[in-house]
Order: structure tokens, then sequence, then C-alpha cells
């Protein structure tokens, strides 16, 4: 059985019927008629598949197998949005999903890493953000830094701040956040979030899609 | 009177309602989306980011042939109507008749509390606004195991979405009793099933919408625009779902 998560720039699969199965991933842009899978989640996934489980659904159950605690919030910070599921005694108490505002932020940071051939790994935390609410509206605020005299490398840098403040608050401000998706590699941006941080790595959805085929094979 | 065609905005007094019935007038609902056209056709005289629903009134008027317009402006319905009815005005030589509809005399909620699809509910609520007299045989009440509370919204294809046992609560609990600035009726819910507090984006009901949602138990906001994204229907899907209701 073949589970994919089918991310605006990355999709992830996992072959449950492998011996030993490992997550793999993909460019999105390299994705083919043979990358058809039995269930699928994401934003491309409808188009690879006939069990769609939307997303929101898919990250509770991938955090209900990965978080060994009754009140929990996971946050997931993909390329095109952000969105969180917030458990309070072991059940669901609050979600949001921002397609709009969030728009493009994980999607915005790996493009200014490529333009101004930064190193995440390597950017000191700022000590300001800048205040921006999305990828796209953000971008103007680097360039008017940049032209004021501001290094490209800290401009970048209050901008994921800034990115990753605004995610922390769409999550509801928590004291401790799970993190989930590619952004748990970026260690500027996880640095950035004000608080606690587990991240979880970027298979928390497929585990989620595993869960939800044991679920069914029961 | 005499009009063949009428226009209504909100839900205008009872009394009016029976006269329009009477003389066997055509009501035509303008809050409801009638005509195919685009929205932009509206920005010329309404902003661009507005009540959905205001928006979809001024479409409505500019492509409908009507002979007067009723809008409600009393607190059954919103501030932003009143200032409509101002554009309204202007947009047009037929009268538009400002109204305050006050009435509290309940007609009965049997559709919301049925068991029946809640988009049929919807659309007989909605529809129910044309007609001054009481449904003959309402179906019975079900057992809820979800709540929608709120407006009707834009974008009915959110309804879809929903149980057949689910609950209607908010002001489209108040449209069906006829009695829309009835603010008790319109704040109730029940807090023992989930419950999607929904409002119209850029609406002052937001505010009401989100501020239940926080207070009930398990209780999701939800807002949308013109249609609802991919975002807001999963977010629905996702909540029902997680909350254990079956379909």
């Amino acid at each position: 059985m073949l589970l994919g998560d089918f991310g605006t720039s990355y999709s992830k699969f996992l072959d449950l019927s492998a011996a030993g199965p490992e997550p793999y991933i993909i460019s999105s842009k390299e994705l083919g008629t043979e990358h058809r899978v039995t269930i699928a989640t994401g934003h491309n996934g409808k188009r690879f598949t006939d069990w769609y489980v939307n997303e929101l659904t898919v990250l509770a159950r991938g955090g209900e197998q990965l978080i060994a605690e009754d009140d929990f919030v996971l946050l997931d910070c993909g390329s095109r949005d952000i969105k969180f599921i917030h458990y309070l005694n072991g059940r669901l108490n609050d979600m949001g999903w921002n397609s709009e505002c969030g728009a493009s932020m994980g999607f915005t940071i790996e493009l200014l890493q490529r333009y101004y051939d930064l190193d995440y790994h390597e950017l000191p935390l700022p000590t300001r953000p800048f205040s921006v609410t999305c990828g796209v509206l953000g971008m103007s605020r680097i360039f008017d830094a940049v032209v004021s005299g501001t290094p490209d490398a800290e401009a970048v840098a209050r901008f994921v701040m800034g990115i990753a403040i605004n995610a922390y608050r769409f999550a509801g401000s928590p004291t401790k956040l799970y993190l989930s998706g590619g952004l748990c590699d970026n260690p500027l941006f996880v640095k950035s979030l004000p608080c606690e941080v587990i991240p979880l790595g970027r298979f928390v959805l497929l585990k989620g899609l595993e869960a939800i085929s044991s679920q069914e094979k029961k | 009177m005499n009009y063949n065609n009428v226009g209504i905005v909100g839900i205008p007094p009872l009394a009016i309602i029976q006269e329009l019935n009477r003389h066997n007038i055509t009501i035509h609902d303008l809050d409801t989306p009638m005509i195919k056209a685009d929205m932009e056709l509206t920005t010329p005289y309404l902003p661009r980011v507005y009540c959905a629903i205001l928006r979809t009134v001024v479409l409505n008027a500019l492509h409908l042939t009507l002979d007067a317009i009723y809008i409600d402006v009393g607190p059954g319905k919103c501030d932003c109507a009143l200032h409509v009815a101002t554009v309204l005005e202007d947009m047009f030589s037929m009268p538009i008749l400002k109204t305050i509809n006050d009435d509290m005399t309940g007609f009965g909620t049997p559709v919301s509390q049925s068991r029946m699809g809640l988009l049929q509910k919807f659309e007989r609520i909605t529809e129910g606004v044309k007609n001054a007299i009481k449904p003959s045989e309402p179906p019975p009440a079900c057992i809820p195991t979800a709540g929608f509370w709120g407006v009707p919204p834009r974008d009915f294809s959110i309804l879809d979405l929903f149980p057949d046992t689910t609950h209607i609560y908010g002001w489209t609990r108040c449209m069906e009793n006829k009695t829309p600035a009835d603010h008790e009726l319109e704040l109730g819910y029940d807090p023992d099933i989930p419950t999607v507090f929904y409002a119209q984006s850029f609406c002052a009901k937001t505010a009401l919408a989100r501020h239940l949602a926080l207070k009930h138990p398990h209780g999701l906001y939800l807002d949308s625009d013109v249609t609802a994204g991919g975002s807001a229907k999963a977010k629905i899907q996702a909540f029902l779902e997680l909350s254990g209701v079956n379909f």
C-alpha cells in the first residue's frame, strides 16, 4: 500500500508493502501518472488517488500517533499554507488552516535562500522581526530594507523571524509547539518561534495516513 | 399596490410580506444568488472588500426587473444594509423602501431541528421568507449530532458537508421563526454537540460567531466570502470527523 502526501513543492511517499518501509521525497514538479497512491493527502493529492483524506484530518491523526500528551498544539508549515490542531484533554479543541494570509510562506523562504544564496544554518537570529503577515506581502519589506542599507542576510533573517512569529500567533501563541513540515529543517525559523519548539519533521502527514490505513483495516 | 415584482433584502416585517402575498406580487429574495454574473459588476457601487450577501443584493438588483425593493435596516439585519439602501436609492429610480422588522411573534423552528439535508433545510428556510403563512406539515424534530450556527452562507456548498441530523442555530433560526431581531434566540446553541459558528467575511456577526465558538465547549469558528475555499471546507470536514460525528 502506497501512501502519498502531495505538497506544493515536495511530495512525500511511504510504501507500506516494502520491507522496512522508509519515507522518501520527490519534487512535486516531477510528479507523473506513475505516482498514483492508495491514500493521498495534500494540496496536489486528489489527482493521484481514489482515496483522498484532507490535510487537517491527517495532521491530527499524525499528531495523535507521534505526541504522547493529551494537551498539545501541532503546527504544520508547508510551502503554500499553514495549519494547526490543538488538542485539549485528548480531544480536538481548535484548528485552523490559513491558505490565504499564510500564503506561500515556506515557498518564499526557500525562494529567498536561493535568490540571495544564503544558508539558514549560518544566519544568526536577528534582534527584531519584520511585521509580516504572508510571504508575498513580506517580500516588499525585504527589498525596502535592502535598499535602505540593511545587509541581505539580515533582511531575510528578519523576514523569516516575522513569518515565524506570525505562524506562532496563528497557532494560538502556545508555550510549547510541535512543529511539522519542511521548515523543521530550517534552524533560523525554528529558533525564531518564541516558545519551546519540538520539531517532528516532514513526515507527520505520512504518519497520519498510516494511522488512517490501519484504522480502515480494523 | 401597483407592483408586479418586488425585491426584498433581509426580512421585512410580516405585515409587509402578508400585503405582498395578498396582492400576488412576486417576491425576489435579493440576498440569495439569483443570477450568474460576475461579482465585479458591483465594484462601481460597493467596495470589493464588503459583505458578499450585500454585494449579491446589488448584483441581483442590477439584473432583475423590479418595481420596488423592501430593505430591512433594523436590528434584524445590519448597519451595512442601511448604507446599501442609500446606494440603491442613488442607483435606481424605483422606490427603495426601508423597513425595521421588530416582529417578536414566533412561527416556530421545526425545519431547523429536523432530520433533512442541511442544504435542503436552508433552502426551505430562505424560501420561507417570501411567505406569510405557516407551513402546514412541519417536519418532526430529530436528535442533533452537529450544529450550524449563523446566517445562510453566500456559498451553500459548505452545507453539503454536514450530516442530516445537524440542527440550525443563530440568525437562520431567527429567520425561520420570522423574528430576525430576536437577539436572545440568535445567541442560542447546544453545548453538547459539535457546532460550526459561521459568519460571512466582513460581516459584523463575525465577532459574535467567534465569541460564541470560543465559549462553546466544542465549537469551530468559520467565515467565508463569496465562495468557500478548499481550506474552509476541509476545516468543516476535519472538525466533524475528528469530533466523532457520524454520517
